[in-house]
């Protein structure tokens, strides 16, 4: 008996290695977005009836499914950039010259100064940018579903559903560009504001128009709280700089750009980086004593028979 | 001669089929290309309300479900358990077949219930005459909430909606303006949400009003003079901040940076040090 019972318990433990591997995750990454398809369409006509409705009319539902067709049923790791070539001309809508604005290890400053695309358009305010921005996605080989489990990470797999869209986007992106171009690097960065290998010095720089390209303008701003690792004319930006020069480009380099800078202190009013020379007079000017001072004595008194008001009906 | 009498009967009564035949074709044929001509009227029909403001969004739906899903999966996956697709039914059924000047807060009931989420004290940010600023800095910077920066006021966000009696019950043309009738689908659903919005708010609340409006500051008829002020609870509620925003020049500092972003060489927008390499 006790013969039996040891290849018995050996094989019932290796099934149920392999069975808790089946359970756990098949990749490293997060799993796709939760109602991605509600998301995308939604996002869809919001861009073109709210955000920048002068694209004109979408079909947003083909727009999903030409989306979609480019992952699902396919090898996950196995997705190439040319499988959204038909979203890509389905999304497809000409960038406004002197707007663009390329970026690296800044996304969320990069959406606070694109405004929407009011101030500036980064391929995230694009439309096709504009559907996929922050979301997960990714199929499976052998079936139609979406794998809400997990998804491959750029180190499991190169060919990843996500990664594959950026790179195609990003080319888009560089290749439409005109008139002047902005880049916002971040000075702070580990591994310089510049990063080799890149979006920006892989897929975007090798795509810009000459002809089409008058200026590219660079900004390295450091984070507030952050070390200056980079600057204008040293390390990873020289290399920048020179590479862009070389291929023919007219290139300015500005070092914590003052706009840029603005936005950055907004989290951090008090800081020394962030003190304005004209604060001592503005600071005395106390915000009771302004010229409305009918209304604030009316905003005084409604406040104070607002609460009243509340009292009375509480008790 | 019976054969000959039997074949024109015969041929008589072909013809006439034939001719009936020919009639009814013609008729069917009439028909159908009446209710093809037709069929683009039927999409406008003649007897729905104009009014003067905008109609309702085209792709509402898709619009408010899609930013539903992307405001809880997105941004806040503690809210989970909200149905997206209910919380557009109820929103839809408030306004959808109504004459637009008959909308009550009984009708947004529903909805309100369904979206509603607590709001982090201290967090409130209340607004007049200042919707691009206090946006563009509660977009920057997420210590503040204003209303729309809640699921109920990020769907409804610069989309207008109203109903028609008549089909298809949604007025894409046109919706009353607030002077055209009050109790329009817009404006009672701002004031229910806005009231709900204050009535939620707890610890230190902030107001930001803009100084530089001829009407002045405070306008008690403006929804933060006559619902919201109304609304906060005073058992909640500690203490109200109030931001005087001025163009530039004023003495509110993190929402005047905003306003140096678009003038950075405006002189009220010097920064104490133009070195590059700060230490």
């Amino acid at each position: 008996m006790m013969s039996l019972f040891s290849p018995l318990l050996f094989v019932s433990v290796l099934c149920m290695n392999s069975f808790s591997a089946v359970q756990g995750k098949k990749w490293k990454g997060e799993g796709t977005t939760q109602n991605l398809e509600s998301i995308v369409i939604g996002r869809c006509y919001e861009y073109i009836r709210l955000v920048n409705p002068a694209v004109g009319e979408k079909n947003c539902s083909q727009i999903w499914e030409a989306f979609k067709n480019a992952f699902i049923n396919k090898d996950p790791c196995n997705i190439l950039p040319e499988d959204y070539e038909l979203f890509i001309n389905l999304t497809f809508h000409t960038i406004p010259p002197n707007k663009s604005l390329f970026w690296e290890n800044n996304q969320l400053l990069v959406t606070s100064l694109a405004a929407r695309g009011r101030r500036y358009m980064s391929v995230g305010d694009t439309l096709f940018g504009f559907l996929a921005d922050f979301l997960i996605w990714c199929g499976q080989a052998d079936s139609p579903g979406l794998d809400y489990e997990s998804c491959p990470t750029m180190a499991e797999c190169e060919n990843n559903a996500v990664d594959s869209f950026w790179r195609i986007a990003s080319v888009t992106y560089a290749k439409h560009s005109s008139g002047v171009v902005q880049v916002l690097l971040n000075g702070s960065a580990e591994g310089g504001a510049y990063p080799q290998p890149g979006f920006f010095a892989d897929y975007e720089i090798p795509n810009f128009q000459k002809d089409k390209i008058s200026q590219v303008v660079i900004w390295v701003v450091d984070d507030i709280e952050g070390p200056d690792r980079d600057s204008c004319g040293t390390n990873s930006v020289k290399t920048l700089e020179t590479r862009l020069k070389t291929l023919g480009f007219d290139v300015t380099c500005t070092d914590n750009y003052k706009s840029v800078m603005f936005l950055l202190c907004l989290d951090y009013p008090d800081h020394s980086k962030c003190a304005f020379a004209s604060s001592a007079p503005a600071a005395q000017r106390g915000p009771i004593s302004s010229d409305r001072g009918g209304s604030w004595n009316k905003l005084m008194f409604v406040s104070f028979a607002g609460f009243l008001f509340r009292f009375a009906l509480v008790y | 001669m019976p054969l000959q009498q039997g074949s024109a009967r015969a041929r008589q009564r072909t013809v006439l089929l034939v001719g009936i035949a020919v009639l009814l074709a013609a008729l069917v044929l009439a028909v159908v290309l009446a209710s093809l001509l037709t069929h683009g009227r039927h999409e406008v029909s003649p007897q729905m309300l104009k009014w003067k403001d905008r109609g309702t969004t085209k792709n509402l739906q898709e619009v408010i479900v899609g930013r539903c899903y992307n405001y809880i999966t997105a941004q806040h996956p503690e809210l989970g358990d909200k149905d997206c697709l209910k919380i557009w039914e109820s929103l839809k059924d408030a306004f959808i077949y109504k004459n637009p000047c008959n909308i009550t807060p009984e009708d947004y009931q529903p909805l309100m219930e369904l979206a509603s989420h607590p709001i982090p004290c201290n967090k409130s940010l209340f607004w007049s005459k200042t919707n691009d600023l206090v946006h563009r800095y509660t977009k920057s910077n997420q210590n503040f909430l204003t209303l729309e920066d809640t699921l109920l006021g990020y769907m409804a966000d610069r989309v207008s909606w109203c109903g028609d009696p008549s089909a298809p019950g949604i007025n894409y043309e046109s919706c009353p303006k607030r002077n055209e009738c009050e109790s329009n689908p817009g404006s009672v659903f701002w004031k229910m949400a806005s009231k709900m919005f204050a009535e939620a708010a707890c610890g230190v609340v902030q107001v930001m009003l803009n100084g530089s409006v001829e009407a002045g500051a405070f306008r008690s008829s403006s929804i933060f003079g006559s619902i919201e002020i109304f609304n906060l609870d005073p058992d909640k509620v500690t203490e109200v901040h109030i931001w005087l925003m001025q163009n530039i020049g004023g003495p509110q500092r993190p929402v005047q940076l905003l306003q140096c972003v678009h003038n950075p060489d405006h002189t009220d927008c010097r920064l104490c040090t133009n070195s590059s390499a700060i230490p």
